[in-house]
């Protein structure tokens, strides 16, 4: 049983009063942000940390940064002993960040007693900013190497006791394809920033520093809790999973993840023992991004209202062998990781737990995000222009219902760009947009199915696609059929061209290519008439 | 001439009867006949004699759309496109739960018919409209037994020519067909696609229900209250019911407005705490509109009165999680069972059931006299959530109390997140404003939440829990027009004027049509504006300067601006106002102000800190203007309570609004 906190009244109240700063933070980044990714897709998240740097409370906006920001404050506040008006800025996947379009400001909280100002918290927000440069628009290239994949920010000031660092802001936006957009993109970051700190303060104020303090401790306590309470509802034992990518892009496949589960006494040991080593290309997944991956299967068994604090992912103990996909060393390439290794550390974990709680835990879903770029020159507008988008597949068939359709599923959780915008925008033409019919697993319930997408260029561009489960296939439970694979196809005049899963290349006018996502397993087995 | 405001809820439908002639309001409460809601509306307006002119607030299109019983409906597309309505945005509602789905859309896969054509962004046909095709779908329909059918092809907001060949071919088949470009001219083909649907879904339930309506009422002018605050006609609004899908909660704040606007306030938060919800919305110089509403996960972007709803109401229940926090909602004991105190079987202790422990709620003198309220119960189901919580005595406080204050501190918690939701957040600062509190339980918790988010000020007026009927009475009559065009910001006022011009002439129309003389009518224009490369717009008054609008709203809302960036002019709006004549309301010379004939006994009531105090009570209807009593203390009327903490000062004004310094 769970010991009780010693006020269950005040901190549910403070419960509301910190997540409502995150949530706050997000609507200013949201409404003001320029990156399709940061206004439509939410591929970002804002948080407030204590003094120690124990993240207090997260808004929900993304799962694949859960938990991955603390380690950002900590490495910030390790190497720079942030001041008050300082804004330190990073997105080095090595150093507290996640894959190099994400990039992280952190603000400190000094407050006013006593005549003196004390560090009492941080806040910080994370955003994908749509392109940072390297070797291709939308900075998710097939690269071999972390400078290939674009800017590398280690923590820096980008404000220094309140004066923006110049210098800093112009090497940034002269090392991207679209400074003006990444300038706005900033600001709204640095504005979210400056309303967390003013909020975190105006609480302090209201409440004095050490009840503040001692709640926010309290409510890390309670996550602990309630984690602990959840793990232990799963069935303590050992666990194993294996499932593969498909490859890399670079070499040729499979690469494996593997991972064994021990459930023990309200707490889980998770180890990626077994996993493929580090490979060449982009997907290898920097520790913060399997930690994310590995929270988000714990948080979403808790229930959907648990605070994301750093006390919620306590008794998670993670162990990930240096040098292998899910902990590579620099300076591998890591810019999928993010967005296709952190989908299949899920369904390993998920396949690993289906062993001991078989009831709560859905099969395997898409199991990719499907990236697609698209860059180039638009004469129409006279401009250049880079398209991305992340698109849907089917979700994996429950134990007691089936898979959602054309939905995102686990890390990600990004809006389309509605047609007419991307129409509106783009020199691109959408020629389908529909369910990929018959693509989930058969089973007793079925797996969900994908989407099926046809966009023709209006204007020559270059192509590049980062998606997986092409040739692998998302995983039935208990006797259900797997989902259909995903396909990559180039239409050229009356050709039909089959494109790898990771690829980039040029295309011309006139070309279509029609992304076909996989659909998600099926759970248990079908019936006669299913099949 | 009568005016009548009917407003049907879950539990009563009111009705505000205001005599022009004699320049007096009456209001009265039917039970509300949920099964046909038509015959409460008649017996009420049955009693009221002579010839009547009605705004009525309806739960039709609502109810359809929650209950998912509205009329069978096609949709027609794009060909490629007949998944839009399914796949919506692709994204899914809860990130953490994995039994989570999105909601069903209205019209089934199965319904939703292609037809080949295609026009580009820029309103250029690409493919024309295959008359084969139309003739196609004019066969299958009537085999599917479609009463209504949802039309909605790519870019028809920069040509509307498809859409209308497409209806001329269906209204053939007399059916009921919704055009998008009809109901909502504007880009972003999913959130235009499911306003069409819901249209086409609720407006043939929508008819034929004021149909019977006017059938059984003779010969009246009947209005409908609309989702933006203000009213349309029984004849538009049987073709056009999305715009009164969320009207439910709008006569409150309408009703709200005027009040405030009476009693010299510009600038006030409406608080409507209910038995299941509590509803707020700013009011700013007026009415706050907005086009991104939704109803269960449907979203549609008619102009909507901007309301924050929240799952917290005098019903929610009470409760321990598995890390030990007390925790209030989202469930609700609703009308049935109810709170613990109803006797009707409720088991959990909810909001009400607290401040009846906390004696701000008095056992007999509560709810309309309609239940009779059990304290005893209601404090062993506070007990026992308090063990469950490891609550202990606390000074003055038994378990049962302590348990009870922690619940109207957590509640208050939840609204105070949402008067941050409409003002913080979004620019404006509370102090600035008064809260207007309504609803059967919002005077327990009005005081104390102002004194949370900085309020000074709080306003209860004299017919609390009729305020959505009498609203209705001072509704304008309201037609929204709104128009895509993507234009670059250097665009020139005068090119704006330009194209703003046929839609103000063509609102101007419709409500001369409507029988209001020139003067009577109010044009707005509005653009919807955004910086070059942002996705969501602000909504700013047309004007020479509107550049400068725009920055200076941006900084208001978000904190910065970019004067030096490159603004885009997204939509074209228009709003045309028929101004109403709003019941004029005796006012009441002041007394003096000695409440002495208002006082009741004393009664023991824990206070916000948690002191047991003995404080004074007054009834409501016998406090008259002028009067001025002092916290703590108790309000009592009929049908609410208000809760007056330590340093509370209240005067009565000439409207008979207790009128509360916090």
């Amino acid at each position: 049983m769970y010991r009780q906190p010693r006020d269950p009244i005040r901190l549910e109240v403070f419960k509301h009063l910190l997540s409502s700063i995150a949530e706050e933070m997000g609507v200013v980044l949201r409404r003001t942000g320029y990156s399709p990714n940061i206004k439509e897709r939410l591929d970002f998240s804002c948080a407030v940390f204590d003094g120690k740097g124990r993240m207090a409370a997260q808004a929900a906006h993304i799962p694949v940064h859960l938990g991955a920001m603390p380690r950002a404050v900590e490495v910030c506040q390790e190497r720079l002993r942030l001041e008050e008006g300082d804004v330190a800025m990073v997105n080095d996947p090595y150093h507290g960040g996640t894959h190099l379009p994400d990039i992280t400001l952190v603000s400190p909280v000094f407050v006013k007693s006593e005549g003196a100002s004390r560090l009492c918290g941080f806040v910080a927000n994370r955003a994908h900013h749509a392109d940072v440069g390297g070797i291709s628009p939308g900075s998710m290239p097939l690269a071999t190497e972390v400078y290939q994949e674009g800017l590398i920010i280690p923590p820096v000031r980008l404000f220094e006791r309140g004066t923006i660092n110049a210098g800093l802001w112009d090497v940034v936006l002269a090392n991207v394809r679209t400074p003006e957009e990444r300038a706005g993109d900033l600001r709204a970051q640095i504005a979210a920033n400056r309303v967390g700190v003013a909020r975190l303060n105006e609480l302090f104020a209201r409440y004095g520093i050490a009840d503040t303090q001692a709640a926010m401790e309290g409510l890390l306590d309670y996550a602990e809790r309630v984690m602990r309470h959840t793990i232990s509802t799963l069935g303590d034992g050992v666990y194993r999973f294996s499932d593969v990518l498909d490859d890399d892009g670079i070499d040729p496949g499979p690469v494996t993840l593997t991972a064994t589960i021990t459930l023990r006494d309200g707490e889980a040991f998770v180890d990626f023992a077994g996993t493929s080593p580090q490979c060449r290309g982009g997907l290898n997944a920097v520790l913060p991004v399997t930690l994310a991956a590995t929270y988000y299967v714990f948080r979403a068994l808790a229930g959907s209202d648990v605070p994301s604090n750093s006390g919620c992912f306590a008794p998670i103990h993670v162990t990930a062998p240096l040098g292998s996909l899910v902990n590579p060393r620099p300076p591998a390439a890591v810019a999928a990781g993010n967005v296709e290794t952190s989908q299949r550390i899920v369904d390993v974990l998920l396949g690993a737990l289906s062993q001991a709680c078989p009831e709560k835990i859905p099969a395997a879903s898409q199991g990719t995000m499907n990236n697609i770029t698209l860059g180039g020159w638009d004469a129409q507008r006279g401009r250049p222009f880079a398209y991305y988008e992340t698109i849907g597949g089917g979700m994996g068939a429950r134990p007691d219902r089936p898979g959602a359709s054309a939905i995102h599923t686990h890390m990600t959780n990004t809006l389309n760009t509605p047609i007419e915008a991307m129409e509106q925008a783009y020199p691109l033409r959408v020629r389908r947009y529909e369910m990929r019919g018959d693509s989930g697993g058969a089973g007793r319930t079925r797996g969900g199915d994908g989407i099926l997408r046809e966009i023709e260029l209006l204007a020559d561009a270059r192509l590049s696609i980062l998606s997986d489960r092409r040739s692998s296939r998302p995983y039935g439970l208990f006797g259900g059929e797997p989902g259909k694979p995903g396909r990559n196809l180039l239409l050229r005049g009356s050709e039909q061209i089959e494109l790898p899963g990771k690829v980039s290349l040029d295309l011309r006018v006139g070309d279509v290519v029609r992304i076909e996502t996989p659909g998600g397993g099926g759970y248990g087995r079908p019936s006669d008439e299913d099949l | 001439m009568l005016r009548v405001g009917v407003d049907i809820g879950g539990t009563f439908t009111d009705f505000a009867v205001y005599d022009e002639a004699a320049a007096a309001l009456t209001t009265f409460k039917l039970l509300t006949t949920a099964a046909d809601p038509a015959e409460a509306v008649l017996a009420g307006l049955g009693r009221i004699a002579g010839r009547a002119s009605i705004v009525h607030g309806s739960t039709i299109a609502t109810n359809a759309v929650l209950e998912r019983k509205g009329a069978k409906t096609a949709l027609v597309t794009t060909r490629g496109f007949r998944d839009v309505l399914s796949i919506a945005r692709q994204n899914r509602e809860d990130l953490y739960d994995f039994l989570s789905d999105r909601p069903e859309p209205l019209i089934p896969p199965s319904l939703c018919h292609e037809v080949t054509e295609r026009v580009d962004a820029y309103g250029r046909v690409i493919v024309s409209l295959s008359e084969e095709d139309l003739v196609t779908i004019a066969e299958q329909l009537p085999r599917q037994g479609i009463e209504s059918v949802a039309v909605c092809l790519l870019h028809s907001y920069m040509l509307p020519e498809h859409e209308r060949r497409v209806g001329e071919k269906l209204r053939a088949l007399g059916i009921f067909i919704s055009l998008s470009t009809e109901i909502l001219p504007e880009f972003r083909e999913y959130e235009r696609m499911s306003t069409t649907a819901l249209n086409a879904y609720v407006s043939p339930l929508m008819d034929r229900y004021l149909s019977r309506l006017e059938e059984g009422l003779g010969p009246t002018e009947l209005r409908v209250m609309q989702s933006n605050g203000g009213s349309l006609s029984a004849k538009q609004a049987g073709r056009e019911g999305v715009r009164a899908i969320l009207s439910g909660p709008a006569g409150g704040v309408v009703g709200a407005w005027h009040l405030a606007k009476q009693a010299g306030c510009r600038q006030a938060i409406t608080f409507d705490m209910g038995g299941t919800s509590t509803d707020v919305s700013l009011l700013d110089g007026g009415i706050q509109v907005t086009s991104e509403a939704a109803i269960a996960g449907l979203p549609f972007r008619i102009p909507t009165i901007g309301i924050h709803t929240i799952g917290a109401g005098g019903g929610s229940i009470a409760g321990v999680d598995v890390g030990g926090l007390l925790r209030v909602g989202p469930q609700s004991a609703g009308a049935d069972p109810g709170p613990v105190c109803y006797g009707r079987g409720g088991q959990l202790p909810t909001v009400t059931d607290a401040n009846l422990c906390l004696g701000r709620l008095i056992a007999d003198h509560s709810l309309a006299g309609e239940i009779t309220l059990d304290p005893m119960s209601a404090r062993h189901a506070l007990e026992r959530l308090a063990q469950q919580a490891g609550l202990r005595p606390d000074h003055d406080l038994d378990l049962a109390q302590a348990a009870a204050l922690g619940i109207v501190r957590v509640v208050n918690a939840h609204m105070m997140r949402a008067l941050r939701v409409v003002s913080i957040e979004k620019g404006h600062d509370p102090r600035d404003y008064v809260l207007i509190s309504f609803g059967g339980s919002g005077g327990l918790h009005a005081c104390e939440l102002a004194r949370a988010v900085g309020i000074q000020r709080v306003l209860v007026p004299p017919f609390a829990s009729t305020l959505s009927a009498f609203g209705m009475l001072t509704a304008d009559v309201v037609k929204d027009y709104v128009q895509t065009v993507l234009l670059p910001g250097e665009v020139s006022a005068a090119d704006l004027e330009r194209r703003i011009q046929p839609m103000r002439v063509m609102a101007q129309r419709a409500l001369g049509k409507e029988g209001f003389a020139e003067e009577r009518i109010v044009l707005e224009a509005a653009l919807d504006v955004r910086y070059l490369g942002q996705s969501y717009e602000l909504t700013i008054p047309f004007g020479e300067g509107f550049r400068d609008e725009f920055h200076k709203l941006h900084s208001r809302h978000y904190g910065h601006s970019e004067p030096e960036a490159q603004v885009e002019v997204v939509n074209l709006r228009v709003r045309a106002r028929g101004l109403v004549q709003p019941p004029a309301l005796a006012t009441v010379e002041e007394d003096d102000a000695d409440p002495a004939e208002a006082l009741l006994e004393r009664s023991q009531v824990v206070s916000s800190e948690g002191q047991v105090r003995e404080v004074d009570c007054w009834r409501g209807e016998v406090l008259r203007s002028g009067n001025r009593v002092a916290g703590p203390g108790l309000v009592l009327y009929p049908d609410t309570t208000i809760f007056l903490p330590e340093e509370c000062r209240a005067v009565v004004d000439r409207h008979e609004n207790l009128v509360i310094d916090v």
